[in-house]
């Protein structure tokens, strides 16, 4: 945006800058080729052909472990297979309810950290937001392995904790209706100090202006937060959202190191799925139909979401 | 926009503000304190764990501070598997990566930003759009591309994928942005090539972009295991994660359970010392990547 404007300002200001010899601009293509070609190769041979890859090989029965040159036409049979199989089924309704679990609990949760860090005048504001994001740089196995013991039933002292204050604690990660809940619970908080950094700077880019003159008028917190915050952060907010979202649904760790999808089938996940069906089951036909549509529902979500921050601005 | 808003805001019902005293503050301080504790405890619980005898680890109610504090577990970590090694090969693999993506980022960022051609907005969204594709929906060709090179199995597999991305080409772009444009022509009217323009007059301006991409790429590497579990195979090959989960398959009985603690705690003081290092530039960092995008 602000290269456009100087460029064309700088035509009618500077005329002594904007005719540019053509030689020079035709040597500067050469430049741009040659800075871009290593970033692109590797995005092009290691995302791009891959991605078209996985769309072309949902459509075959192949195993992985021959020559691609090998596998066989079955067109939608794998995604059929995916639609008849009640285990997959269960993992893509069991990611669906971490997924929305995920962003329900983390984007007002950490609006409002945000806002605690933000706005009143308090000591210790920068240390905690360091604390809060300390937790994304730990690796997610690290974490995995203190949450199961933090979770665990007798000697884990979250249960301890709930029952020196009168509550029976449930089963965690044992119990069936518990165990899906338990890996969101952790995810938030393995997650939460990120957004939070990125909520606190989209609140510092709302002019204080707009807060002074609603005191004046007498709003309080709820309406100034109504009123003011949330609209005049909806792109930042609509941004954490879809990242929460992106991040919640390839969710693999955990679920590989801690659960392997159970009790019960409980937190089988997509992207478990995708990578047990190829690597242990050898089905990578069927694998990448659940990979083409983990993708899918993605490129879905960002055009809603796109569509609807398009119809908000207007 | 900003002027409805004020509008808006202006016809909302008169109130009292809520009253500044004492006692909100301390409430607020409050929350403050829960909002640290929560992210704190888990942490803590890693640090005393380690130190605890088999025996205190399991004891029922827990103690909230090991009472005959050791170094068992801690010295079994390190010395039942090659931890030595698998640090080494983390950096190795994370050091030679994040290398990479700093400078195909910074000349990929630099173009995008300064140079001009037809179709380079396009071509620069459909980099961005990269940025949003889970890696999990490309495991499956990318490990069948990786072993028909022949290059499973080897440091060089792991790093291929990771040695660009997208998110460094759009942090560099944001920043070269904000670099003068009059900067950059006046080192070309004094005949520095782009190379130089790039080296000596634009890379000394980015530091704070090139800490947090530099900081952010050693963590994703670091902590990443999905990519490594799937193409290595050779323990001697195996970064710090995978000799964990080596450790955690062992066994998952008492007298184990803080060996593989400690082996956890180990492993995540390069990150964290990086971050808490970094933490200042990187925090804005991050928060910038944010807000410009």
């Amino acid at each position: 945006m602000t290269t456009v404007k100087i460029a064309g300002e700088g035509a009618a200001l500077l005329p002594r800058r904007a005719p540019r010899p053509k030689s020079r601009q035709k040597g500067q293509g050469r430049w741009s080729a040659l800075f871009l070609s290593p970033a692109l190769i590797v995005i092009g041979v290691f995302t791009l052909i891959p991605m078209v890859m996985t769309f072309v090989i949902s459509l075959h029965e192949w195993s992985m472990f021959t020559p691609i040159t090998e596998m066989n036409w079955v067109g939608l049979e794998n995604y059929e297979t995916l639609f008849d199989d009640s285990n997959r089924i269960q993992a893509m309704g069991n990611t669906a309810i971490y997924v929305v679990l995920s962003i329900v609990i983390t984007v007002p949760l950490g609006l409002l950290i945000a806002m605690l860090l933000y706005f009143p005048k308090l000591k210790g504001k920068g240390l905690v937001r360091v604390i809060l994001f300390s937790t994304y740089v730990i690796p997610t196995i690290a974490i995995v392995i203190i949450w199961s013991n933090i979770y665990a039933p007798g000697y884990g002292p979250l249960s301890t904790m709930l029952q020196a204050i009168g509550v029976t604690p449930p089963g965690w990660l044992s119990d069936p209706s518990w165990a899906l809940i338990s890996l969101v619970i952790f995810n938030v908080w393995q997650m939460l100090g990120y957004y939070v950094i990125l909520l606190v700077a989209g609140l510092t880019q709302i002019p204080e202006d707009l807060y002074e003159a609603a005191k004046i008028d007498g709003a309080g917190l709820v309406r100034q937060t109504w009123s003011i915050t949330i609209p005049m952060l909806n792109k930042t907010l609509v941004f954490v959202l879809l990242m929460t979202f992106i991040n919640s649904i390839q969710v693999f760790d955990p679920i590989y190191l801690l659960t392997q999808g159970g009790p019960a089938g409980s937190t089988n996940m997509v992207s478990y799925e995708i990578q047990r069906s190829a690597f242990s089951y050898g089905l990578a036909g069927e694998s990448s139909a659940l990979a083409v549509t983990l993708f899918m529902s993605i490129v879905v979500v960002g055009a809603v979401l796109g569509i609807v921050m398009k119809g908000r601005n207007k | 926009m900003s002027g409805a808003v004020a509008v808006q805001a202006r016809r909302a019902p008169i109130r009292r503000t809520p009253p500044r005293g004492r006692l909100t503050k301390a409430f607020l301080y409050l929350l403050l304190a829960i909002v640290a504790i929560i992210p704190l405890f888990p942490l803590y619980w890693l640090l005393i764990s380690a130190f605890k005898t088999p025996a205190e680890f399991a004891s029922v109610p827990p103690t909230w501070f090991p009472a005959e504090p050791t170094i068992a577990p801690l010295v079994t970590a390190l010395t039942e598997v090659p931890f030595a090694q698998s640090m080494l090969n983390s950096l190795i693999i994370v050091g030679g990566s994040t290398a990479s993506v700093l400078v195909t980022s910074v000349l990929a960022g630099y173009v995008f930003a300064k140079h001009r051609f037809r179709g380079r907005d396009a071509l620069f969204y459909g980099v961005v759009a990269t940025m949003f594709l889970p890696p999990i929906v490309t495991l499956v060709p990318l490990y069948y591309l990786v072993s028909t090179m022949g290059l499973d199995d080897s440091y060089l597999g792991v790093m291929l994928p990771w040695l660009a991305n997208a998110f460094g080409i759009f942090l560099m772009r944001q920043f070269i942005m904000d670099v003068p444009d009059e900067i950059i022509e006046a080192a070309r009217m004094d005949g520095a090539g782009e190379f130089r323009i790039v080296w000596q007059f634009v890379v000394p301006m980015l530091k704070p972009a090139v800490v947090t991409l530099a900081v952010f790429m050693f963590v994703y590497g670091w902590n990443n295991f999905i990519w490594p579990l799937s193409v290595l195979k050779s323990e001697a090959l195996y970064p710090v994660v995978l000799t964990i989960n080596r450790l955690m398959s062992y066994t998952m009985s008492f007298e184990y359970q803080n060996v593989v603690i400690a082996g956890a705690l180990v492993a995540s003081l390069p990150t964290v010392l990086v971050f808490l290092v970094a933490q200042r530039v990187f925090v804005q960092g991050i928060a910038s990547s944010g807000v410009k995008g």
